[in-house]
């Protein structure tokens, strides 16, 4: 128990924002251009040196993007609901900015997903949309970032709207299982399931490997958005602290 | 004798109060139907009057215009309660508040859930959905009206003195899957099918939403406190 005593200590005083803000003053001067660095690598060595598909040629190679961006949309609501419960439960102020700070980010990773999925699907199975399973519940998903953000944003009180967007995105992650199954049941239902992403050949190592550095990447660069976003917000709501006349 | 108010009384006077306090203002169960029957009466003037096309669309068209009547009434759930004091009585009343809020959202189902429950029979007969068909239409909205209600309620409360459309955009994202299971039900029913499945996962969803909404309800209430 004792060994995780310095870990626990180091995570209780996270929910101090000054803590926060010291650290990732330390943090995110290498972790920004790391993670962008990363990003660039693996980027082109997708899209530059993975080799082509055999069916697909080379229009598979938005993968690259579009599934990572829809790992990071998804997890990101997951992380969102996390944020939200510790808000809830422990009354931490930090992760309610966390949620601000993050919600408009997962949106926008999202709204990747959804428009590199459609570019993709116009070579592939030539449409822009079709009304399949995982789109529509991708789209569901952006939907509830949306209601989040709408919520937080017409709250003036920020503290109050911080608690309330909690609230909601834990609603929302229960949700989103069920909205899963229902949406595979009502597509499975009306018609034929056409197109999967899981029937896709499976992948030799040379795709899947700058597929894994891609997701990571993306995974760096949403963390190294959200803490420079959260910097931000947590200057802005404590301008009339002390340690913050300190520090700028 | 003993003149201390216990959790029964609270709960018979929440209701009788908010249902007085509707009838008396008739508007707060006119709006919705009247609201439903007029969002029905458009899919005939919009689509043409051919029968086989309306009653093929017919179950979605009276599952979204139940569930667009039913965040009409959402605002007056709880605005009045809070502006006039009476809310602050409910959460100080020492009895546990989630069950208060289900009694508040229950009589705003009778108000609303209730009515368009029957009127969506005159929708089904005007969209030409076969009779066999009813049964399995009542049940589930039956069960999916309710758990509009739940919802509503609590977007109400999140959105407290923001105004309806807050609350409608809060909700209707949360309602896609009860919208999905109640079309299913009805077309599985109007296609022979097995139906029931759908009947059960829709009351399952009830049965976990009920307490879970009902506290979610609650915590977002006492936000407006502090």
């Amino acid at each position: 128990m004792s060994n995780f005593t310095p870990l626990k200590n180091w995570f209780v005083s996270m929910g101090s924002s000054p803590f926060f803000y010291k650290w990732s003053s330390s943090i995110l001067p290498w972790f920004l251009p790391l993670s962008l660095l990363s990003l660039i690598l693996s980027l082109s060595w997708g899209i530059g040196f993975a080799p082509t598909d055999y069916k697909q040629g080379d229009a598979y190679r938005i993968i690259f993007i579009h599934v990572p961006s829809a790992i990071i949309g998804q997890s990101g609501f997951v992380l969102l609901s996390l944020f939200g419960f510790i808000c809830i439960v422990w009354r931490a102020k930090i992760a309610g900015m966390f949620l601000r700070a993050a919600a408009p980010v997962g949106l926008s990773f999202t709204f990747l997903a959804l428009i590199s999925g459609s570019v993709w699907g116009k070579p592939t199975w030539g449409t822009w949309w079709v009304w399949d399973a995982r789109l529509t519940s991708t789209l569901i998903l952006f939907f509830l970032y949306g209601s989040i953000i709408a919520l937080y944003s017409a709250l003036d009180n920020k503290p109050k709207g911080d608690r309330a967007a909690s609230l909601l995105s834990l609603v929302g992650v229960v949700i989103i299982p069920i909205i899963k199954k229902s949406v595979d049941w009502w597509q499975t239902l009306h018609q034929a399931s056409t197109f999967s992403l899981t029937s896709t050949p499976t992948m030799t190592s040379d795709m899947y490997f700058p597929l894994l550095a891609c997701v990571l990447s993306f995974y760096m660069i949403f963390l190294a958005i959200v803490f420079s976003r959260l910097r931000v917000e947590i200057i802005s709501r404590e301008l009339n602290k002390n340690w913050v006349k300190e520090t700028l | 004798m003993n003149n201390s108010i216990g959790l029964k009384d609270w709960l018979i006077l929440i209701i009788k109060k908010d249902l007085l306090f509707s009838f008396k203002r008739s508007t707060t169960y006119i709006t919705p139907v009247l609201f439903f029957l007029i969002v029905i009466t458009f899919f005939p003037l919009v689509l043409g009057p051919d029968k086989g096309l309306l009653s093929s669309v017919s179950a979605g068209v009276i599952w979204v215009a139940a569930l667009l009547s039913s965040l009409l009434a959402v605002e007056s759930i709880f605005n009045e309660d809070f502006n006039d004091g009476s809310l602050d009585q409910l959460l100080i009343s020492g009895e546990p508040t989630f069950l208060l809020v289900f009694a508040k959202v229950f009589s705003h189902w009778l108000v609303t859930g209730l009515p368009i429950l029957i009127v969506s029979l005159v929708g089904a007969g005007v969209l030409f959905l076969s009779v066999t068909v009813l049964f399995p239409l009542l049940v589930s909205l039956f069960l999916g009206s309710i758990m509009f209600s739940l919802l509503g309620a609590l977007g109400g409360a999140l959105s407290l003195g923001r105004g309806a459309i807050l609350s409608a955009i809060l909700v209707l994202p949360f309602s896609i899957p009860i919208l999905l299971l109640g079309s299913a039900t009805i077309n599985a029913a109007a296609n022979f099918q097995d139906y029931s499945g759908y009947l059960f996962f829709l009351g399952a969803i009830l049965a976990v939403g009920l307490p879970g909404i009902c506290l979610a309800i609650t915590e977002a209430l006492f936000l407006n406190y502090e």
